[in-house]
């Protein structure tokens, strides 16, 4: 793992003492220390550090302000409380304002070590997926495509960027779930679904339904087979895709989802045109203590 | 499907409901229904994997999607059910799935809940399994359906 740039805030000079000797003999780089809310935008801003060791009770402020200044500044830098106080309601708003750990005061060197590697290694293994997952999925799909109708569909307008869709018709979505969760949406026209449902079937699809279940087959193992691959490159992933749900009718608008990665693209294929929608989210469910 | 895989739901609008200004829970019906659902406007789909695979399918029509998301956001008016309202529903399904599973945590059920997707317009839902249990819920004069598509995970 990469050097970890560690600034701890705290008011009293005697606990800052603490934490710096414990930090520095644990591997971790302290850049910085502030014990106000000026001095802590004023350090973070000049040190860019990874990580913010934040006391609760600063005079004048306190932890959660502190701690919103910092994700102002950059919303990557990784907050974990330190303090001696522990209660539910500080739990409860720690999380709603994106901290990522916690820690009660006195520290125990070995626990705190741990909880800032697996916080970091955590953003680590979400660079990670962020790295690679799109190729996983038009590779998945691309294979599969290939297996069932012996043609190569072309992949093109890929984008990152989040936001409302509306269906061609059908929409067939896919929770994911593991170490980060998030769905992933297949959506084309009555058309085109029926057009790969036919050459996927040899033959002529009975009814609508077998179309959808056709088509609905097809996305689930587009997903399972990507996810797989993502599986295989690094085992915590974890990823298990839930049954597809079909949504099909007149007018479908799919809202944008308020995940970390997002990746869509068009599949042209010789039977018509499908759009892939991949999301991850950070997984903000994953609260790390050590109390 | 066993009816077990109900009382975790109720007990999660009873928890949830009320942190949001919505105090009168109620259940008003259950039904099983087959594998097609009709959208009342607004659908979420939350993903469940683990001990118990499928999906929970939150149906609520467009004018109480926008109430519940108007009294969630401390009464602003909701006129179009545009993106922060959308997100204020989302969040919603979010948590009441979440309670669900620590509800079925304490029988001993481990599950997770994959992102919510939220879908609005006119549409119809096919559900991966054929036998879908619907509960509506009554939460103040507004009703959600709760869509439930689960079955044992045997893998």
């Amino acid at each position: 793992m990469k050097n970890v740039n560690v600034v701890i805030v705290d008011d009293s000079p005697f606990q800052i003492a603490l934490l710096r000797d414990l930090l520095t003999e644990n591997g971790f780089n302290v850049v910085g220390e502030a014990g106000s809310l000026e001095s802590t935008i004023e350090v973070v801003t000049n040190t860019k550090p990874d990580l913010v060791t934040m006391d609760m009770t600063i005079p004048g402020t306190d932890g959660f302000e502190c701690t919103r200044a910092i994700h102002e500044i950059d919303s990557n830098i990784k907050v974990i409380i330190v303090s001696s106080m522990m209660d539910d309601e500080i739990v409860r708003k720690a999380r709603k304002i994106h901290v990522s750990g916690y820690a009660q005061k006195p520290v125990d060197a070995e626990e705190l070590t741990l909880l800032i590697n697996r916080i970091m290694s955590d953003e680590e293994l979400f660079l990670e997926l962020e790295g690679f997952y799109s190729d996983v999925f038009k590779e998945a799909l691309l294979n599969v495509f290939n297996k069932l109708t012996k043609t190569i569909p072309e992949i093109v307008n890929e984008s990152n960027v989040n936001v409302e869709k509306c269906s061609k018709g059908i929409s067939i979505v896919m929770g994911v779930i593991g170490k980060y969760s998030g769905r992933i949406i297949f959506d084309m026209s009555f058309e085109a679904a029926k057009d790969i449902a036919k050459i996927s079937l040899k033959r002529e699809p009975k009814n609508n339904e077998e179309i959808l279940n056709v088509m609905a087959e097809i996305s689930n193992m587009v997903a399972g087979n990507a996810c797989s691959m993502i599986n295989k490159k690094n085992k915590i992933f974890g990823l298990r895709v839930a049954p597809p749900t079909i949504f099909h009718g007149e007018s479908i608008s799919i809202s944008k989802a308020e995940l970390g990665l997002t990746y869509s693209a068009n599949v042209k294929t010789q039977f018509g045109d499908l759009s892939i929608s991949i999301g991850f989210g950070r997984g903000e469910g994953e609260w790390m203590s050590i109390i | 499907m066993d009816v077990n895989y109900i009382n975790p739901i109720l007990s999660s609008f009873v928890n949830v409901m009320p942190q949001l200004g919505l105090a009168n829970v109620e259940k008003k019906g259950m039904s099983l229904k087959g594998r097609f659902i009709e959208s009342p406007g607004v659908m979420i789909i939350v993903g469940i994997i683990g001990d118990i695979k499928g999906n929970v399918i939150y149906g609520i029509s467009l004018n109480d999607a926008k109430k519940i998301a108007s009294t969630m956001m401390m009464g602003m008016p909701v006129e179009n059910f545009d993106e922060l309202a959308q997100s204020a529903i989302s969040e919603l399904t979010n948590m009441l799935t979440a309670n669900v599973a620590t509800n079925f945590s304490n029988d001993n059920i481990i599950i997770n809940i994959s992102t919510p997707t939220l879908i609005h317009g006119q549409f119809t839902a096919n559900s991966s399994s054929d036998k879908v249990v619907c509960v509506e819920m009554g939460v103040n004069d507004m009703v959600i359906e709760v869509n439930i598509s689960m079955e044992k995970n045997t893998m």
